[in-house]
């Protein structure tokens, strides 16, 4: 086993994936690799169509790729999913409406049992805690806002110490301020807690805010264009935002974006 | 079934207070009565019957060989309930047993087609065909194959209660929440752990859709049933037959109105019980 192997949470190798029928075939993703490092935090941000989505949902192992490998700790990603090492966060909540927000957050310690043995398995109540949802575990999804109804569903990704956490725009469904404040709740979260970390966003100030490099990808089709590091001293926190170094990373990535999508305005 | 499936008394408290919080919504106005005390609410309903009633007592005077007066109806009731009452249970007997049945089998055929598509294609239309047939042409044929005792009624009210039930069931099973899927499909949740958790609880709308059709037919199957064989034991809807052929129409028009009082209850029991299954379901689900 080489060294960059043992490194990696997530190994990404010439990954392909068309979609449509014959004739009509779109490339989706073209060639794409890409390596995210333990406990590193690594935001895809792109136009639409750009097959950041489809990119997380091969990692996740939800759609299978036309060519090249994924691996997850060195691993398939069947194989890492079997094993429970993979940590969902969709677009949506997708909480279960008839399960209390605790029982939602113990849900992935209930289903596929053989993997919790020998695991970290972490306190659904102190977790729910930690997100600031300790008043609200026996409450109902549907009595919680957009923003609590989203931390409940990355508690429940975090529950069982999953080596990689996947992450698809999980703020997108928020008003701006609910945004900002859930975005800064997550990162204080990670940065005690941290993982290896796939985060796919729209917004700029969240990649930089986040990440420890932004992977800016193009379309037509998708495709790594560039990876940006951020070298944000950590742990950060809101002040970031006003730092001169935050403002010259923003004028870096939203230049990439300009440039990979034609010069149209972001 | 599950831990998720049965409510607990906590489950319960919270879904009371979703209710309240949900009439209090609906109606800032409204005191802490309930909805049906107030006349806004009953008064509307009060007056249709009342001038229902007063138009079928017209016709029923002046025409007294089409219609009985509602007095008369009344009196027949009340003159001989024992009998009233047996053949009550009797249809009753004939709808649950048969309703449990045809439920059950159309929810289990439902999670078969769901989980396999080829199942689906190879049955459903077989299942159409004995669909569009009617069943009041299906019920005789019952009839000579199974007897004149209670198993052709059974059969009958099955029968139409299935169709329904497989409906809904599968498009409740079929429309899952895709991102909560992917959520148990990267936890590698075995196929028995996806049922359990997610499609079963979340079919329920459309279930309790379902159900909301088919308890009325499974009333409209018994009657008609009894209709085609009498049997030992009678029934409402034999009733019905034999008395409108001795022209004895108290005894008909009281025993439709039995009929009709089962529909009621059962629908309303449904109500019940919809309500403290699906407290957590935003609306009614269109049955199809």
């Amino acid at each position: 086993m080489s060294a960059a192997v043992v490194d990696a949470g997530v190994r990404v190798s010439n990954v392909s994936k068309s979609f449509g029928a014959d004739g009509a075939r779109v490339k989706v993703l073209d060639d794409v690799s890409l390596t995210i490092g333990m406990g590193e935090f690594v935001s895809v941000i792109g136009p639409s169509g750009c097959g950041k989505s489809t990119l997380l949902k091969v990692v996740a192992g939800l759609i299978d790729a036309d060519g090249g490998k994924v691996e997850i700790d060195g691993s398939t990603v069947r194989a890492a999913a079997a094993d429970k090492r993979i940590g969902l966060v969709p677009q949506s909540p997708a909480l279960l409406p008839w399960r209390t927000v605790l029982d939602n957050v113990r849900l992935p310690l209930t289903v596929n049992r053989r993997a919790n043995a020998g695991r970290a398995i972490r306190d659904p109540k102190e977790l729910l805690a930690s997100f600031g949802l300790g008043h609200a575990m026996q409450k109902y999804p549907g009595q919680l806002s957009g923003g609590m109804q989203q931390r409940a569903a990355i508690a429940r990704a975090f529950v069982f110490d999953p080596a990689i956490m996947l992450m698809d725009e999980p703020f997108s469904a928020l008003d701006e301020m609910n945004r900002d404040q859930q975005r800064l709740g997550l990162l204080e979260f990670w940065q005690s807690n941290r993982k290896a970390v796939l985060f796919v966003t729209h917004s700029v100030p969240e990649a930089i805010m986040l990440s420890d490099r932004i992977v800016v990808m193009a379309a037509h089709p998708g495709r790594i264009d560039r990876i940006i590091d951020v070298d944000l001293p950590r742990p950060r926190t809101e002040e970031a935002y006003a730092s001169d170094e935050f403002r010259e990373l923003e004028r870096v990535v939203r230049t990439a974006l300009h440039e990979v999508m034609g010069g149209a305005h972001v | 079934m599950s831990e998720t499936s049965t409510i607990d008394a906590t489950a319960s408290m919270a879904a009371a207070e979703l209710a309240d919080r949900r009439t209090r919504r609906d109606a800032p106005s409204a005191r802490r009565a309930p909805a049906w005390l107030r006349p806004r609410v009953w008064l509307p309903t009060a007056i249709t019957f009342a001038v229902a009633a007063f138009l079928w007592q017209v016709v029923a005077i002046t025409n007294p060989y089409v219609i009985p007066t509602l007095d008369a109806i009344g009196a027949s009731l009340a003159g001989d309930p024992a009998m009233y009452w047996a053949n009550f249970l009797v249809t009753l007997q004939e709808v649950v047993i048969g309703a449990a049945s045809g439920i059950v089998a159309g929810f289990l055929l439902a999670v078969v087609m769901a989980e396999f598509r080829l199942i689906e294609r190879a049955v459903m239309p077989l299942v159409v065909v004995v669909m569009v047939t009617p069943i009041v042409a299906i019920a005789p044929a019952l009839v000579v194959a199974f007897g004149f005792g209670m198993m052709p009624k059974y059969i009958v009210t099955a029968l139409v209660v299935f169709f329904p039930m497989l409906v809904n069931s599968l498009a409740g099973l079929r429309d899952v929440d895709v991102k909560a899927l992917d959520v148990f499909r990267t936890l590698h949740a075995s196929k028995w752990e996806i049922f359990r958790d997610l499609r079963f609880p979340g079919c329920m709308p459309y279930v309790f859709a379902g159900l909301r059709i088919a308890l009325p037919l499974a009333v409209v199957g018994a009657a008609v049933a009894e209709f085609v064989a009498a049997g030992q034991q009678a029934g409402l809807g034999s009733l019905v037959t034999t008395s409108a052929a001795q022209a004895n129409l108290p005894v008909t028009w009281a025993s439709i109105a039995l009929l009709c009082v089962m529909g009621v209850l059962l629908v309303s029991l449904l109500a019940v019980v919809r309500k403290r299954v699906l407290w957590w379901s935003d609306g009614e689900v269109v049955a199809r």
